[in-house]
């Protein structure tokens, strides 16, 4: 057992600033024949497109200007609520001219909680940018599932705090949409966990 | 059955989120307290394939050069270990890095500092941790360069870092700063961090025992990931 006092502090964060492209995502910048492919850029290898949802959505700053120099993540189960270590993972940018992003994915089956509870289909997603001095941490619930019976949201709803923007819209078969508001009434809840 | 969770965060070594002396925080920077929930699935992570790292990912000085010329500039080592917070080393953590050239120029559509770009040098660099944590970039030494902020204010030299470990709920963007720098203390973007020994905790130490076995100036850089601990969990039945 280690003594817990001897527990290091975890290193500070620090904004990823405007240029996180270059690291994260060059070739959607034009710096290519560095790395074949950004990581991340399909969740699900082998997959069915049919059986794909589409999460749309952008990103608003307190000013309500819809932002394309954030950096978003996402990490979920499969359909059958099955982690992989190498599939699973995002990682994309909203469009330069619609200020628009788009994650096509499957649609995450129901995951155990620790106490064996089932916890509602839901993506982890992490938002990172200029102006963010820590990255931030929410999730992407979806209209339609059982949501009143998962763990989570039942613990946090009497915190007074906005559920709606935990949950995607159903807009049309298989596709959602997802707005993060970093401010303002409809501010997103962000997590610590 | 044992049960993994991560480590509560501590915020007092952190930086503010809501800090107005960084002017892009004010209109960026969520106002409401963050929701404390128990880690699930954040406990796993993806995991990044060796193969899907090239062998000069982790050489800036070569890995955008044209006909192998050199970037302008000094060329120096970055290296440490990634560990968690009760001192494991953690093997196969991802970490990405992007940085200015020596001109503190970064090759992006969207910096605007007038200072030359160099044709050799992306700043761009990945790297997978060793069995030990350890990972290493040879690169060149970045310039500091001026931004907009209050006027216009300039950032200290500094590296970006992006690292994965095992688990999402570690993941963590930082930027290392060089030692004896004297632009560090006046940034806002350091000074966002209040307390003193997590600020210095940015700071990479010159390593000179490095630095001469290889002729080339190195740099320490130590990072530290959320601790993943192991309690037990008794499985309560169903209704009970
Ligand atoms: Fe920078």
């Amino acid at each position: 057992m280690k003594n817990s006092r001897n527990i290091l502090d975890e290193t500070p964060f620090q904004t990823a600033g405007p240029f996180l492209h270059i690291g994260c995502m060059p070739n959607k910048i034009k710096i290519n024949n560095l790395y074949k492919n950004d990581l991340g850029e399909v969740p699900f290898k082998n997959k069915n497109e049919i059986e794909m949802i589409t999460v749309e959505g952008s990103v608003f700053d307190g000013n309500g200007i819809a932002l394309d120099d954030v950096m978003l993540e996402t990490w979920q189960c499969d359909e059958n609520g099955q982690f992989f270590e190498d599939n699973g993972f995002a990682r994309f940018i909203p469009d330069k001219s619609t200020k628009k992003f788009k994650l096509l994915t499957v649609k995450p089956g129901q995951v155990e909680n620790l106490d064996g509870k089932n916890q509602s289909p839901h993506i982890c997603l992490s938002i990172s940018s200029r102006g963010l001095n820590m990255t931030l941490n929410t999730r992407i619930y979806f209209e339609g599932d059982d949501l009143i019976n998962d763990p989570i949201l039942s613990m946090i709803k009497n915190d007074k705090v906005n559920i709606d923007s935990l949950v995607a819209k159903k807009i049309k078969k298989n596709v959602y949409v997802f707005d993060v508001f970093l401010q303002g009434d409809k501010e997103t809840v962000f997590f610590d966990m | 059955m044992n049960v993994k969770s991560l480590v509560k965060r501590n915020y007092k070594k952190q930086p503010e989120i809501d800090f107005p002396d960084y002017k892009s925080s004010i209109f960026r920077a969520p106002k409401n307290k963050k929701i404390s929930i128990p880690s699930n699935l954040e406990i796993f992570g993806p995991i990044f394939n060796k193969k899907t790292i090239g062998e000069l990912d982790n050489d800036l000085t070569l890995n955008f050069s044209k006909n192998k010329n050199s970037p302008l500039g000094h060329k120096i080592i970055v290296h440490g270990t990634v560990s968690d917070q009760f001192s494991n080393p953690i093997k196969g953590a991802l970490i990405e890095i992007w940085q200015a050239n020596a001109a503190g120029k970064y090759l992006h559509q969207d910096d605007k500092n007038p200072a030359p770009i160099d044709p050799n040098f992306s700043g761009c660099g990945r790297s997978l941790t060793s069995s030990d944590g350890s990972y290493e970039f040879l690169t060149i030494q970045p310039g500091p360069y001026p931004y907009p902020n209050r006027g216009i204010e300039w950032r200290p030299m500094h590296i970006h870092f992006s690292i994965f470990g095992e688990s999402f709920g570690q993941r963590l963007i930082t930027q290392m700063y060089f030692e004896g720098d004297p632009l560090i203390n006046i940034c806002p973007m350091v000074n966002s961090i209040a307390d003193e020994k997590a600020k210095k905790s940015l700071v990479g130490k010159l390593d000179t025992s490095r630095s001469n076995i290889q002729n080339i100036l190195a740099y320490k850089f130590d990072i530290v990931l959320r601790g993943v601990k192991q309690t037990f969990f008794e499985n309560r039945q169903e209704g009970l």
